[in-house]
């Protein structure tokens, strides 16, 4: 009988992610399905991503893609895709991963049992907010709703906003009532989610990347045969170049529905209000630089001059 | 130390996990709403107080029979027919223990060797999580005392007080006092 | 196959007396073992992420511990009063100020047996002596007791809530409008019967003790702007808004109300006292009232019941979530919804099955677990054929409503059971009557979905622009 790789996310399947993870599974049983099985659990049927990782080294599940913050548990290091204003845009993301130093990140978790395969992009965050949010000082006090990640924490603390972590399925209501006065998230995560219709400002601020990793167990994954690991890297690599692509495009394309439906007013940044808040937002480099490395951060900047 | 100190001691803790969980949610409203701020720690820690609250809880819910159960079709029964209907309801209950016990035991032991902790508070997730061979070792041991019980025949099998005695017995005395 | 073996193995547990919560755990769990990939220790995994990741469900404890207060705190007394005060002139009043009552008890209360028995215990004897039948009293009390459910808060929409991943506080929202009309068919289903059968009717108080009961019942009143107004003023999301609650409860039973509690007996104003000074020594003993809660046994054991019935609901919750996820790492709700599409069924055909399925679940199982395990399966298609989530969600409620009074496991006709002392197919007879409401209403809110929708819909026109 065939391997059997269950990959559980916790998208909806039309995501980029879940596009990609679609793609995986087709590529590999059209063309090695007596080898290998690929099972796709959507919205977090299976796991959510914090247990999904706990799933996985126990061999329950052999595939996720977590956000990248979620490895903070299991290793520092890949906190370097949260820092505020590191990386220029998304191209430099992609230069920074292709580099030496973002493939040796996929290895980064090996002594935890986690064995990365590659980067799933979902876009660079934005800002949005009942306020407008030009200069930092415009985030003063305000509340904002965060994912569980003490670098982002430390972001809206360099702004002397509160950060406050918040379920997501409460996150839409909670922004309607403003209980909470912001949030940050990429372009097709405020349209799908439908957070524009509530947050009457979007700054657009390219401030950080949100991302995921591929990842599976070191124990399920060095158990298969050294051919079958390689086409299946190839066939993973394959499906994340097509769902990086798909993330492109989605971008682009949700931020323009936002800006057509009228619902919320996306701010610019000129240069000049853009150096303030890179200059407010880097201490946050400094305060993880030993826990992340000097020369990755480094080699993040280095990304930038394409 | 006597049964009745133990028993009172159990008590305090289920009530005191109740007590913390609803105030932490609480001063968390109060200071987000109040002053504007908040801990990044309290939903984390919440949880799983909620998390111990009913694995510790468990046990004690099969000592004072409040689990929820459908008897009517054992009641029907002949007596001897029952007693045997019980008895067995009583081990599988101890199988599905003894199961989650083994299920348990691996699971924090690999916890354990990764050494990972928890994702707000630098707590060991084992630790964390280790109310899960707690609360089903005191699982365990209530199931076989109440086992050793029915075999005797000094007990029918689990006692059944839904949902629905509990509010009856909350608003008896209110009803009193209204016809007074 | 392995659905066959789940579902056998599951009533065969509960049919020889096993707990509902152990028994879905245990035929989850042998499922695994015999039929999966899947090792004990994920079992244990999702057992606990089941009680340690789902923030919505942590409000049942919250909503739990609060009814407790309300029940016991002398809250249901003040509110059935004021009640009567309101329509009791009416004829057939007593029993239409009943439903009142068991509505405005449903808005600060999650839970359906807990009204029924909150204000239950009270009106059917009350009504009993006025002269009306204690069968026709026992059915509307069963009957609008079930409203628990419907009218926000409920412990059945967290459920559905946590189980979809939609939002409770839009399932909150989208109950206020049916709940309201079905209080409102009940009441006119008993001014006609009331008018047939030539009921009695109180006479009328004046405005007078209707202001006088509306202030004393307004402690506990309080409560709905307190819900409600926290989660749609943006001051908390669900599950704060009932931990808020739990606190408040608290504060007026023990120390507004004092019918449980050190402060028992302690009048707010002696005879011939100064205002002033009973001011400062109300300030002074509610302080001291405050750490003595703590020792005080009718407190300690309001606090001990909510517990029970807290661990116990949860547990079997924990369960059934458990349960949901051996059917769909077996895909079965894959399978089934296939089925179900493949018979090209349009949506009316489909709301069909799924009242018929829901009602025959409703007559064996409790609430919550019908709801984790019916909800992973009939989600997906009905986001296939357009329905919205939301409806579908208060579709289920008025079905888990419906089997709180349908044989052999019916909370409410439990409950009205134990208040009336009379057998439970007694309480049957009493309650069918008023069963043929209830499927009428089922009818009205699963084809007129702008019953449920509108609410929530007009909140989103109000505050989107
Ligand atoms: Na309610
Ligand atoms: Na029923």
């Amino acid at each position: 009988a065939p391997t059997v790789i269950k990959f559980s996310h916790v998208v909806a399947e039309n995501t980029p992610k879940g596009r990609a993870a679609n793609a995986f599974a087709d590529i590999v049983n059209t063309f090695m399905g007596d080898e290998v099985r690929v099972e796709v659990y959507p919205n977090s049927q299976l796991y959510n991503d914090n247990k999904v990782l706990e799933a996985m080294l126990l061999g329950d599940v052999q595939m996720a893609a977590p956000s990248l913050s979620k490895f903070e548990r299991y290793t520092k290091k890949l906190q370097v895709f949260d820092l505020p204003f590191l990386f220029r845009d998304i191209d430099a993301v992609d230069r920074f991963i292709a580099s030496p130093a973002g493939q040796g990140l996929l290895a980064s978790m090996e002594r935890k049992g986690i064995v990365g395969l590659g980067y799933l992009h979902n876009g660079m965050k934005q800002l949005s907010a009942s306020r407008p949010l030009r200069v930092p000082a415009d985030a003063n006090g305000l509340k904002f709703r965060i994912m569980s990640s003490d670098v982002i924490a430390a972001q809206f603390e360099a702004v002397r906003a509160t950060p406050l972590k918040k379920p997501f399925s409460e996150v839409f209501t909670l922004l309607q009532t403003k209980a909470i006065d912001g949030q940050e998230n990429t372009w097709s995560n405020i349209y799908s989610k439908k957070f524009y219709e509530v947050q009457p400002y979007i700054t657009e601020s390219n401030h950080g990347y949100l991302g995921y990793m591929v990842v599976t167990s070191k124990e399920f994954w060095n158990g298969l045969p050294e051919a079958t690991r390689a086409k299946l890297k190839k066939a993973l690599d394959i499906a994340i170049e097509y769902g990086n692509q798909v993330a492109r495009v989605k971008a682009g394309t949700d931020r323009a529905a936002i800006a057509r439906s009228g619902r919320s007013e996306i701010i610019q940044l000129t240069d000049e209000q853009r150096a303030q808040w890179v200059e407010a937002m880097k201490p946050v480099w400094k305060k993880f630089e030993r826990e992340i490395g000097e020369d990755l951060i480094e080699a993040a900047l280095r990304a930038n001059e394409g | 130390m006597s049964v009745r100190v133990l028993n009172r001691i159990e008590e305090a803790v289920i009530a005191l996990l109740l007590v913390a969980t609803t105030l932490l949610v609480f001063v968390d409203v109060v200071l987000r709403f109040g002053f504007g701020t908040g801990w990044l720690w309290s939903q984390e820690l919440t949880l799983h107080l909620s998390a111990w609250f009913v694995l510790f809880g468990a046990s004690y819910g099969v000592k004072v029979g409040a689990h929820i159960g459908v008897d009517a079709l054992v009641r029907v029964l002949p007596r001897r027919a029952r007693r045997a209907a019980s008895a067995v309801a009583v081990a599988a209950a101890l199988v599905y223990c003894g199961l989650f016990l083994a299920g348990s035991w691996i699971y924090l032991g690999k916890m354990f060797r990764i050494g990972i902790e928890m994702e707000d508070l630098p707590v060991p997730l084992w630790v964390a999580h280790g109310i899960l061979l707690v609360g089903f070792a005191l699982l365990a041991l209530r199931l076989l005392q109440l086992l050793w019980r029915v075999l005797r025949g000094e007990a029918e099998g689990f006692r059944f007080a839904d949902e629905a005695e509990e509010s009856l017995h909350l608003a008896r005395g209110e009803a009193e006092e209204a016809r007074r | 196959m392995t659905s066959a073996v789940l579902f056998l193995l599951l009533f065969l547990c509960m049919a020889i007396g096993m707990p509902v919560a152990m028994a879905l755990g245990l035929s989850s769990v042998v499922t695994i073992l015999f039929f999966s990939q899947d090792s004990l220790a994920s079992v244990a995994l999702k057992l606990f992420e089941a009680l340690s990741e789902h923030y919505t469900l942590l409000a049942i404890p919250f909503f739990i511990l609060s009814s407790a207060f309300l029940s016991t705190g002398g809250v249901a007394r003040r509110i059935i009063r004021f009640a009567m005060d309101a329509v009791g002139h009416i004829r057939g009043g007593l029993a239409m100020a009943s439903v009142l009552a068991c509505m405005l008890f449903a808005a600060v209360s999650g839970s359906s047996p807990a009204t029924v028995a909150a204000i239950g215990s009270i009106v059917i004897a009350g009504m009993v002596r006025a002269g009306y039948p204690q069968s026709f009293a026992t059915g509307v009390i069963c009957n609008a007791g079930t409203l628990g459910i419907l009218i926000p808060p409920s412990i059945v929409m967290l459920v559905y809530a946590a189980a979809t991943e939609v939002s409770a506080a839009r399932m909150f929202m989208a109950g206020v409008i049916p709940g309201l009309l079905m209080g409102g068919i009940l009441m006119f289903a008993i001014y006609v019967v009331a008018r047939i059968r030539d009921l009695p009717a109180r006479p009328w108080p004046g405005l007078r003790e209707l202001a006088a009961s509306f202030f004393s019942a307004s402690g506990g009143l309080m409560l709905i702007v307190i819900v409600l107004g926290s989660i749609y003023g943006g001051i908390a999301s669900p599950t704060e808004a009932a931990a808020v609650s739990a606190v408040y409860a608290f504060l007026v039973a023990v120390l507004g109300y004092r019918d449980i509690g050190p402060l028992k007996g302690v009048p707010w104003r002696r005879e011939g006292e100064p205002l002033a000074r009973a001011a400062a020594r109300n300030l002074l003993q509610m302080a001291w009232a405050l750490v003595r809660s703590a020792g005080d046994a009718q407190v300690r054991g309001v606090v001990m019941e909510a517990a029970k019935v807290s661990i116990m609901l949860l547990f079997v919750i924990a369960n059934a979530m458990l349960f949901a996820h051996v059917l769909t790492t077996e895909r079965i709700p894959h399978a089934i919804a296939q089925q179900i599409v493949e018979m090209g069924l349009p949506a009316w055909g489909f709301l069909i099955l799924v009242n018929l399925v829901l009602l025959a679940a409703g007559n064996f199982m409790e609430p919550s677990a019908i709801i984790l395990i019916m909800a992973p399966i009939l989600f997906p298609i009905a986001t296939r054929l357009g329905i919205d989530p939301i409806h579908l969600g208060i579709i289920m409620v008025v079905n888990m409503e419906i089997g709180m009074i349908t044989p052999p496991v019916g909370l409410n006709l439990f409950v009205a059971a134990g208040i009336t002392g009379r057998s439970l197919p007694w309480v049957v007879r009493a309650a069918v009557p008023w069963l043929g409401l209830l499927l009428l209403f089922l009818i009205l809110i699963t084809y007129l979905p702008q019953i449920s929708l509108f609410l929530p819909g007009l909140i989103d026109r109000l505050q989107g622009y």
